[in-house]
């Protein structure tokens, strides 16, 4: 009785351990204080639903935010970024695996100061069954194709209308065009 | 001893995935701010990554489907899932309009591994802009703000 009651506390203890998941890791670094390598198998799951319930098939087509339910200790990591270094997040690479079980490659960001855990940068998928990786780098190609009417050079950031919008009227400080005046006569 | 491993059993089944997940209401108030840039550290310290100084970033951020978070008085971040009915917190307009604001939010709060999220059901009070650090930071990243003499 006494080997199954540790087995079993060895158990529930289990997930409240630091696991160590680097191992066959491939990601690349990002040079980030509290970055670590991390490659796992996980459950793609819509937050609001696993919250409330609240469970749209396609997990929210893109525009919920997603995480990461880990096969190896139930842990839920929030996908926080994809791998393209433009502003992108990690909802758009996952969403076409919603509700099943892929393994990712990237980097989690632990820095218990700030209060960061199990929070992710997803450089790679793995599909299930699938044996090939695919890189975490649609965002932008999605974006394009939502807005045709912002085509042209430069970076997406510079050519969201939304983002054009709020900057035309408030300013790139978010204080009125009057104080971005005054910074930018300054500082520029 | 069997009762002990009886209610182990009864706990392990409780931690386990599938249940329903017990939230509690709250009211907090605080930033809006981008996530991905206060925690990585990637552009600047946490005080240089909030506020006007990293206004348009925190646009570019919440655009780009960056989970969005509040900030409160006390440090704590909590992850900001759903505003109302809308639940596009991954490039939704609702949170892209309120980045870098100070408010005061009442919500359902949901706590898992380390990471606090909210599902806010009321913005009870929006500040605007209250944390004006630009001077003490300037616009954070440089390139925020385009060199007009380019």
């Amino acid at each position: 009785m006494l080997k199954h009651l540790t087995a079993l506390v060895a158990l529930i203890a289990t997930p409240l351990a630091a696991q160590d998941f680097s191992e066959g890791s491939e990601a690349r670094s990002w040079n980030l204080y509290a970055e670590v390598p991390a490659k796992f198998e996980a459950k793609v799951v819509d937050l609001v639903c696993e919250f409330t319930g609240d469970c749209p098939a396609d997990c929210g087509a893109g525009k919920r935010q997603l995480g990461l339910l880990r096969t190896a200790d139930d842990v839920l990591v929030l996908a926080m970024k994809n791998s393209q270094p433009a502003f992108t997040g990690a909802a758009v690479e996952l969403q076409p695996f919603c509700n099943q079980v892929i393994t990712v490659d990237g980097l989690l960001i632990d820095d218990p100061e700030l209060g960061a855990r199990n929070v992710y940068l997803v450089q790679t998928i793995v599909p299930p069954g699938a044996t090939e990786t695919i890189k975490a780098n649609q965002w932008t190609k999605s974006w394009a194709a939502e807005h045709p009417e912002a085509a042209g050079k430069g970076p997406w950031f510079r050519r969201d209308p939304e983002i054009k919008e709020i900057i035309e009227t408030e300013g790139y400080l978010g204080l009125g065009l009057e104080v971005d005046e005054a910074f930018i006569a300054e500082n520029f | 001893m069997r009762h002990l491993t009886y209610s182990l059993l009864a706990g392990l089944a409780l931690a386990g995935p599938g249940l329903a997940a017990e939230g509690t209401r709250i009211q907090v108030s605080g930033e809006i701010i981008d996530t991905w840039c206060y925690y990585s550290g990637v552009m600047g310290s946490p005080d240089a990554v909030v506020g006007s100084a990293h206004h348009t970033c925190a646009l570019w951020c919440s655009a780009g489907g960056i989970p969005v978070g509040l900030l409160a008085e006390d440090g704590t971040v909590y992850m900001v899932l759903k505003v109302g009915d809308d639940a596009q917190a991954a490039g939704g307009d609702t949170l892209l309009r309120l980045a870098a604001h100070s408010v005061e939010a009442d919500g359902m709060l949901y706590e898992r591994d380390g990471l606090r999220y909210i599902l806010v059901s009321d913005v009870v009070s929006d500040l605007d802009i209250t944390n004006q650090n630009h001077e003490d930071y300037g616009n954070v990243p440089s390139f925020s703000i385009p060199d007009p003499n380019k």
